[in-house]
């Protein structure tokens, strides 16, 4: 098992140092003039010149790569101020608001799912399907709109934009996050409950299942001891993979509820040509994809019998 | 108006300079009206106790004149002290750094904190002291000096002396500098040129002589708040060091930032406890947070897509200022097919001015034709006839210049407040007479690019589309867009005569003799059509009906010494 | 689908019989609903995108500066926008873009994406290590964040648009390949062919690639709502076509601030636009994944 972990952690740190290759590459791409972005376009260009050479733009490529890796995250050159602690902020609050959608998305399509499988065909498995597909077409930033014109301008229930008055208390930051996360959880219920339901219904149908009824146990244990388990298998895989449309789903909730997380961070760095926020921002992006997914990996290898046991041998 | 008191004039005249009592002249001739008479005079340094008297002696209602910052919205409910006002703002596109900032977002915290010599009133049309208490010229223009106002202290709790006005003014001035004010004072004003007098008198010498140099270091020169002598501006953002009524509190990248009141302030102390800016990244959500009750103020916004607000003034109080922010339609004189004014000529005639007004600004704005010279500024001659939209004629310019066939150009501009809605509306319209516009829109990085002949689009494009935000006077529209030497020069215009009479009208110190000049530069540029400028637009300010007190100016620049929450 | 072992001198045998399963295939398609309803919204819309101009009562670019945000009626279906342009030519002409550019990002993605999967699923070994590798650091990185970068970087035309989606979907649509590669090559027929002397780009184009191709298809429609979805949300966020375009996107990024005016035709219309068609391709995909699966 530990030489299993071993191997995926080698693998990931390989892929890790593709992904900052890559993130360079993408950022040395833009065709900017951050000296110029900074001083705006009316500066000298003598002026602009002396930054950029302040920034270290006109040194060759390997070197800049090399600098920038031993200094990451860097400093920001909009703002001149180090990325770091603008960034851990931003990852907590867009952790805040991604933590809250999958509270509420993983046991809503997980339920939902089990309840469509458990009445197969019948009308409320329909409208299951139907409500998650359709929530499904619709993107982010149209059903955030929606939300906001409804509940916010005309109903005046919930705050327009999700970021909570400084010292706030728990809830009240939370009242400010239920209009931004509801557009996350449209988009990821659809999926997540078709794949609880496929995952109970084969469960249901396995051997073990129907061996353990006609043995006599009680609906409600079988499931909960069984079906539950192997349900949640490829539920844990999902969740892994919609890992990535969650974030880019974040981008466009948070620029639109104006929330200070690394989306509207990404957003406003690529817009203002500020490469070295834009690169760690999208680095800090990769690297908490592959952690999610890394933990899935190992946490659906150590709920398989199948894969545990092979790693063993 | 009642009949002057002759005798309490001749008692005032006798003290004061020729060129004054020339003003006092035409104000009794009627040739100046009340308010040109207040902005001219204020301009040359006359106090407004002074002007105030002169125009009572002339028997024309005076007018009150209040610390320059404070509450300039008339009715409203009862002030209140206490509360935090929450401000909505565009995001400051760069660090705060009083010497680079160029943008609203930036220039809007700078006056949070930090106080100029003089303040442009919006609302009152006329110079204020802020710091200064005083102005005056040595006779020609050449030589400016400013007293400034004693007991001012900084936030830290030092003394405002001539020092520190020395210092904050040579270094806006100093080539060397990335210094954004540059834009205002080259030509005018260098570093050697800044002198100190004595500890509270500060001395400017022009490099030529400027009839309208208080402008030049008012609240129009939105970087030239002053700051402490030494101070590293690149660190400023951290401590927002001022005179203002307010320090700060916290300021947050890309977010926010609050003030609190400033317990050394030399005026009125702030009604409010605190205020808090949320910064947008554009304008809709800041309406909506307006709608949504997020936030009690929106600082400015354009027209265009805001019609939830001014359709509804019930639910919200409107501040609007008449002001010269416009948007230039440039054509490459030096290029085909716009070597031959006619063919500019037609262009202009195509518009539907009023149209746009009342679809692109909601009727906020004026009609423009096409010079700098627009109502904002009391030297400009409204007289000429105003271009209205004539496709018949412009599709007979078009044929006396050889293109009965029409032409087509490209249109470069950029993505900007309600810019690509009038680049669309300008293309629908030049289609009318033959004239095909190919649009280009970019974002704003591209369209500037380096801002330098040959590496921009905004400055290189055959057509091109920009926007001029608002100023007290019109010398930099006149001077860098058109002049041959000029740095914006999109319309590659080059003709001495344009050349000479501009540097008359800077140089010119009475209103009447700066409106001649005024006349003969529209009439040339009337007929050469370098540039076509549609219309102007007013300054907007939006906030719910408990708030009073505000103070904005049509740069985009907010005062809240007097604001209040009720 | 499940491919039978059938001997090698019966490959033409082993052909007739994949048409025949086709066609059958086909059959069933013809037969479901969920396809039915899907091709039949698609195919609307494609129509509007082809013929648009000529159906479009009228030009989706004509100011009307007279007559802006008036509400439906008569002579303008879906009312006018704030520069009184007609809503309904805007919306039938809006399916332009979108049904152009997002089947070319795709069909970009889908080829770049089998042609690896095929390599890495065949040739196993380090090859698949090393391009594992880096399909899963482009996997890293969500669309939308890419989209960004490369938009803002290289500047908002459709061919960069197209480039960035179909780049960042070939590690996804490799991924699926691959694992469908690594079960095809274990069969007989692989075996065989590798008997016969054929070379490994015959195998894996010729033998290999028609059996998986029902797996390539589902992704196909899979990843095609997809990038519907993130072109258009591009396009909201500013960085997708530029006005005066009537893009259902853009529309909805400029007048969505009008609706507490009232002006909430300005919005609803193209909103159920996109979503019938995103619907549409979802329903597509998902009548044809269900067909495969039997």
């Amino acid at each position: 098992m530990v030489t299993f972990i071993l191997k995926r952690l080698g693998l990931a740190l390989i892929t890790l140092w593709l992904l900052s290759v890559i993130v360079f590459v993408l950022g040395q791409v833009l065709p900017s003039d951050p000296g110029r972005s900074v001083l705006g376009p009316l500066a000298a260009p003598s002026a602009v010149r002396a930054l950029d050479h302040q920034l270290g733009v006109d040194k060759p490529l390997l070197t800049q790569y090399w600098h920038w890796i031993t200094h990451f995250p860097g400093t920001s050159t909009q703002y001149q101020t180090p990325i770091g602690p603008i960034l851990t902020t931003a990852l907590g609050e867009s952790l805040k608001l991604a933590v809250f959608a999958f509270v509420l998305v993983v046991p809503l399509g997980i339920i939902g799912g089990i309840v469509s499988a458990l009445n197969f065909g019948k009308p409320i498995d329909r409208t299951i399907s139907i409500v998650g597909q359709s929530a499904l077409t619709v993107p982010e930033f149209v059903s955030g709109i929606v939300l906001i014109l409804i509940f916010s301008i005309a109903l005046g229930w919930l705050p327009v934009t999700a970021t909570a008055p400084p010292g706030s208390g728990f809830f009240t930051q939370l009242k400010y996050l239920i209009l931004p996360v509801i557009p996350l959880v449209l988009v990821l219920f659809g999926y997540i409950a078709r794949m609880a339901r496929a995952g109970t219904v084969e469960a249901l149908e396995s051997d073990y299942a129907r061996t353990a009824t006609l043995k006599g146990l009680p609906r409600g244990v079988m499931i909960r001891r069984h079906v539950l388990r192997n349900s949640l298998l490829p539920t844990i895989t999902v969740i892994a993979t919609q890992t990535g449309y969650l974030i880019g789903g974040l981008v466009v909730v948070e620029v639109l509820f104006r929330y200070n997380g690394i989306g509207m961070l990404t957003y406003n760095a690529a817009n203002q040509h500020d490469i070295p926020m834009l690169e760690a921002c999208v680095l800090t992006i990769g690297i908490v994809y592959m952690i999610v997914t890394l933990i899935a990996d190992i946490g659906f290898s150590l709920l398989n019998p199948r894969i545990r046991l092979r790693a063993a041998e | 108006m009642d009949k002057p008191d002759i005798r309490k004039l001749d008692a005032i005249r006798v003290e004061r300079t020729p060129l004054e009592n020339h003003y006092i002249d035409e104000l009794l001739a009627g040739r100046i009206d009340r308010r040109q008479f207040l902005r001219r005079g204020s301009t040359m340094g006359m106090s407004a106790t002074l002007l105030g008297t002169i125009l009572a002696a002339c028997g024309s209602s005076s007018s009150s004149s209040s610390s320059a910052a404070s509450s300039a919205s008339t009715s409203g409910p009862a002030p209140k002290a206490g509360g935090t006002l929450s401000v909505a703002g565009v995001t400051p596109a760069a660090a705060v750094n009083p010497l680079t900032v160029s943008d609203a977002g930036g220039l809007l915290m700078l006056n949070q904190t930090g106080e100029f010599l003089v303040f442009d009133s919006n609302l009152k049309l006329m110079l204020q002291p802020m710091l200064a208490l005083s102005w005056s010229h040595n006779g020609d223009g050449s030589v400016w000096t400013f007293k400034l106002r004693p007991g001012v202290k900084f936030s830290t709790g030092a003394p405002m002396t001539a020092d520190d006005v020395v210092y904050t003014f040579q270094q806006l001035s100093d080539p060397k500098n990335a210094s954004n004010a540059l834009s205002t004072f080259t030509g005018v004003l260098t570093p050697s040129g800044v002198k100190k007098v004595d500890s509270t008198t500060v001395e400017f010498h022009l490099e030529s002589p400027n009839g309208n140099f208080p402008y030049l270091v008012s609240s129009d020169n939105y970087n030239a708040i002053i700051v402490p002598n030494g101070t590293d501006f690149g660190k400023w953002q951290s401590t927002f060091v001022g005179t203002g009524a307010f320090k700060l509190g916290s300021y947050t990248q890309g977010h926010g930032a609050t003030f609190v009141p400033n317990p050394n302030y030399w005026g009125t102390k702030p009604l409010l406890a605190g205020t808090s800016f949320q910064f947008f990244s554009s304008q809709t959500p800041m309406l909506l947070a307006l709608q949504g009750k997020s936030v009690d103020v929106v600082a400015q916004f354009v027209p265009a897509g805001a019609a939830a607000i001014l359709t509804q003034p019930s639910l919200y109080k409107i501040i609007k200022l008449p002001s010269a922010n416009h948007r230039e339609l440039s054509m490459r004189n030096d290029q085909a097919p716009f070597t031959d004014a006619r063919v500019r000529q037609a262009v202009a005639y195509t518009l539907d001015r009023k149209g746009m007004v009342n679809a692109l600004l909601s009727g906020d704005g004026t009609v423009a034709n096409d010079t700098p010279f627009g109502p904002r500024f009391p030297s400009s001659n409204l007289s000429l006839p105003q271009r209205e939209q004539d496709i018949a004629k412009a599709k007979q310019l078009l044929a006396a210049a050889g293109h009965s066939s029409g032409i087509s150009a490209p249109l470069v501009t950029e993505v900007y407040e309600e810019i690509p809605q009038l680049a669309t509306v300008i293309k629908e319209n030049a289609a009318l007479a033959g004239i095909t516009f190919n649009l280009k829109i970019e974002s704003q990085s591209l369209y500037y690019g380096k801002a330098t002949y040959g590496n921009s689009d905004w400055l290189d494009a055959t057509t091109s589309l920009v926007d001029y935000g608002d100023r007290g006077v019109p010398n930099v529209y006149l001077e860098a867009p058109l002049t041959s030497a000029g740095p914006w020069n999109a319309a590659h215009f080059k003709n001495k005569q344009y050349d000479g009479l501009v540097k008359q009208y800077v140089a010119a110190l009475d209103l009447s003799t700066q409106k001649s000049i005024a006349t003969k530069i529209e009439q040339l540029l009337l007929d050469e059509t370098p540039i076509v400028i549609p219309y102007w637009i007013d300054g907007l300010t939006a906030s719910t009906p408990q708030v009073g007190g505000l103070n904005p100016t049509s740069i985009a620049q907010l005062y809240l010494n007097a604001a209040y929450k009720s | 689908m499940s491919i039978v072992d059938i001997p090698v001198e019966d490959a033409g045998a082993l052909q007739a019989g994949r048409t025949e399963v086709r066609r059958e295939l086909l059959r069933e398609l013809r037969h479901s609903k969920t396809f039915l309803v899907g091709s039949t919204i698609l195919l609307i819309w494609i129509i509007c995108a082809i013929f648009g101009s000529a159906i479009a009562p009228h030009s989706p670019y004509t100011q009307n500066l007279l007559g802006i945000n008036k509400a439906p009626s008569g002579a303008h279906l879906f009312g006018t926008d704030q520069l009184g342009r007609d809503m309904f030519s805007r919306v039938i002409v809006g399916s332009r873009d979108i049904l152009v550019i997002a089947p070319l990002a795709t069909l970009l993605g889908t080829v770049c994406g089998t042609a690896i999967g095929l390599v890495m699923g065949y040739f196993r070994g380090v090859v698949d290590d090393v391009l594992g590798r880096f399909v899963e650091a482009f996997l890293a990185l969500p669309l939308v964040v890419t989209g960004v970068i490369a938009l803002s970087a290289l500047g908002r035309s459709n061919l960069v648009i197209i480039i960035v989606i179909g780049l960042v979907f070939t590690p996804l649509i490799a991924r699926t390949v691959r694992a469908a590669v690594l079960l095809e090559r274990e069969l007989d027929y692989v075996a065989a062919a590798r008997l016969r002397g054929e070379g490994s780009l015959y195998i894996m184009f010729v033998e290999i690639l028609p059996n998986v191709s029902g797996p390539i298809l589902v992704e196909f429609t899979v990843r095609l709502a997809y990038a519907i979805f993130t072109i258009l949300t591009l396009t909201f966020l500013g960085l997708g076509v530029q006005p005066p375009s009537p893009d259902w996107g853009l529309d909805i990024a400029t007048n969505y601030g009008v609706v507490p005016a009232g002006y909430w035709w300005e919005v609803l219309f193209d909103a159920i636009a996109i979503a019938t068609l995103v619907v549409s391709v979802s329903l597509i995909s998902d009548a044809v994944q269900g067909v495969l699966e039997r």
